[in-house]
């Protein structure tokens, strides 16, 4: 850990960074997303694979906008919700300093083009355990699927931390907000709460970099994340695209080739 | 006041005599890592070991949706229906004191002025049964607050956990007539002294010394800084005994539908978004703000009473882990 901080103090002390997002220790041995301004504040600054918030959540408050450069201690998550935001053009390159720790040593990524390289070759295998729920789900018939979405959904609140976790939903007005016309349901009542999971679910289908953070912040420990998961095999066996490993656009549901078969394309 | 034991064994039939008598139990009931407030079908599903459950107990009174009135056109006129009281009486099981002391809050809210038709109607057929805290987390600072973890206010009988089964205070007429009526259940028994059965739960801070420092606080230069790890998800509030703010939406068709209150938000930017698109609280820095001082200074001046009760839940349920607690030790420290 010293290697780190001594790295980000240094950064700090030649002024090409004023502010660091990293962790500090939190409860249960976790660690929580910690803002620092200052080189004296360092010696809290910790980062483990216990460290799982998405910190490329924060780059988007205006509140960070007086600072001339951030640095953003990346786990693996956070650097594909980087690669993600860089393609759909939220961040530019060079805009923050990134830094991960990988077996005990500091990273630090020259530009966006290092960090594609650094997840291409550490892409990690799916969560067995997650694809073995997916399977359950799958083996039930429609219906007993239909049951286990509404009775799981039927608990939502419609706080809508799952939208306010994702690193991907950086709408300024979210389609939820609107009440000209109203798409979704506002109340939290069986069929708004499926409206506004499935609406969900499809504006990250092929966009969701799987980082976990919806459901990590669901209250009510709805396993939504599962939602989008799901949507994003789909995509990846169709048209092998993966979100957050691309700096490049490549985005199935958005896309399209001008010498498409189909007619209407033209 | 008049005093009770249950015995270890015998809670059990007494929770499933009230099921079975068509009242709705509304006790702890774990799911996955948490443990929330749930309608219960049998004793067998109440979780008795936990510290704190994830939401609190309002939600028997005010939930997170609730039906206002119907209306349906009827040629020209357009006919409104209030909704049906419950029919049976609602008991909430294994209260925590801290959840009975926001009800102190939620009544001067909802009941002093203008009485709430929904909140009253639930209210009125509820019954609140408490459980002194016989142990506490680091989230947890009711005594900082002015309640005890062993505190009656609130419920309408508070049971404590001893080596002989449940001691029983009877606290309110409303509790009365339930023990009245399932009287083989209980003996008869003498005042106990409640503190080796009681939780020590530390003091955090000074309520009175933040009283003094909070009511400049408005402008403190820190409010920023000390809210930046906030991505603004709301669970706080959401979960917070004492919020009661909510919003009112209309779910119709072209021949009628159902106007609804439902839960909000200050954490939410379009909390305070105006039509024209301004926005007085432009940054999660200054919701934050607003839900602190809420909670320390504004119901202070407007009811007398803070409107934090010490429960630890927004720290328990924030993904970012921000601390009310050290946050007030912040604002003390200036």
């Amino acid at each position: 850990m010293s290697e780190l901080i001594n790295k980000v103090s240094q950064f700090f002390s030649s002024g090409i960074i004023d502010l660091f997002i990293g962790y500090k220790k939190g409860r249960l041995g976790e660690g929580k997303p910690a803002f620092f301004t200052k080189p004296e504040q360092l010696n809290e600054l910790i980062f483990d694979e216990n460290c799982i918030v998405n910190l490329a959540v924060y780059l988007r408050k205006p509140e960070l906008k007086k600072y001339s450069k951030i640095g953003v201690l990346a786990n693996f998550g956070t650097l594909r919700a980087l690669l993600q935001l860089a393609a759909e053009n939220q961040i530019a390159d060079g805009q923050y300093l990134i830094l991960t720790v990988a077996d005990g040593k500091v990273l630090e990524f020259a530009n966006l083009k290092a960090i594609e390289e650094y997840v291409a070759n550490n892409l990690p295998k799916p969560n067995p355990e997650r694809i073995a729920f997916l399977k359950e789900i799958e083996s039930k018939s429609r219906e007993e699927r239909w049951e286990f979405w509404t009775r799981e959904l039927a608990s939502c609140i419609r706080c809508y931390a799952c939208r306010a976790a994702c690193p991907l939903c950086y709408c300024e007005q979210c389609l939820v907000e609107c009440n000209q016309p109203q798409w979704v349901g506002v109340p939290p009542t069986g069929m708004g709460n499926l409206e506004w999971h499935i609406v969900r679910a499809m504006h990250l289908a092929g966009r969701c970099i799987g980082c976990g953070e919806c459901e990590a912040a669901c209250p009510m420990e709805i396993p939504i994340g599962f939602l989008t998961q799901k949507l994003n095999m789909a995509i990846i066996s169709n048209f092998g695209q993966v979100p957050g490993t691309k700096l490049e656009p490549d985005y199935a549901l958005s896309t399209f080739k001008v010498d498409d078969k189909e007619n209407f394309i033209r | 006041m008049e005093y009770k034991l249950i015995k270890l064994e015998k809670i059990q039939d007494f929770i499933n005599a009230l099921i079975a008598s068509g009242k709705q139990v509304l006790a702890p009931k774990q799911k996955k890592e948490k443990v929330f407030f749930s309608l219960v079908g049998s004793f067998d599903e109440i979780a008795m070991d936990y510290i704190q459950t994830a939401f609190s107990a309002k939600s028997a009174v005010f939930p997170k949706c609730e039906e206002l009135y119907t209306f349906e056109k009827n040629g020209k006129d357009t006919i409104l229906h209030n909704p049906p009281a419950p029919e049976n009486d609602t008991i909430v099981f294994g209260m925590r004191p801290c959840d009975g002391a926001a009800f102190d809050y939620l009544t001067t809210f909802f009941l002093k002025e203008n009485p709430d038709y929904h909140f009253k109607m639930r209210y009125d057929k509820t019954i609140f049964v408490g459980l002194t805290c016989s142990s506490g987390d680091e989230f947890c600072f009711c005594t900082s607050v002015g309640i005890s973890p062993s505190d009656t206010r609130g419920s309408d009988l508070m049971l404590t956990k001893t080596e002989n089964g449940y001691y029983m205070e009877i606290i309110t007429e409303k509790g009365k007539k339930l023990v009245e009526q399932f009287s083989n259940f209980f003996e008869q028994t003498e005042q106990i002294d409640k503190t080796k059965y009681t939780a020590n739960i530390q003091k955090r801070f000074d309520s009175s010394a933040l009283k003094e420092k909070i009511s400049g606080a408005f402008n403190w230069e820190r409010w920023e800084e000390t809210s930046l790890p906030c991505f603004g998800c709301g669970t706080c509030a959401f979960s917070c005994p004492t919020c009661t703010c909510f919003d009112i939406q209309d779910e119709a068709n072209l021949v009628g539908g159902a106007r609804y209150r439902i839960w909000d938000t200050c954490a939410l930017g379009i909390f305070t978004k105006h039509a024209s698109g301004h926005n007085p609280r432009e940054k999660q820095s200054e919701r934050w703000r607003n839900r602190i001082l809420h909670k320390f200074l504004y119901t202070d001046e407007q009811f007398v009473t803070l409107s934090c009760v010490g429960c630890g839940r927004c720290i328990r349920n924030c993904p970012a882990e921000l601390s009310i607690i050290e946050q007030v030790n912040a604002i003390m420290e200036g």
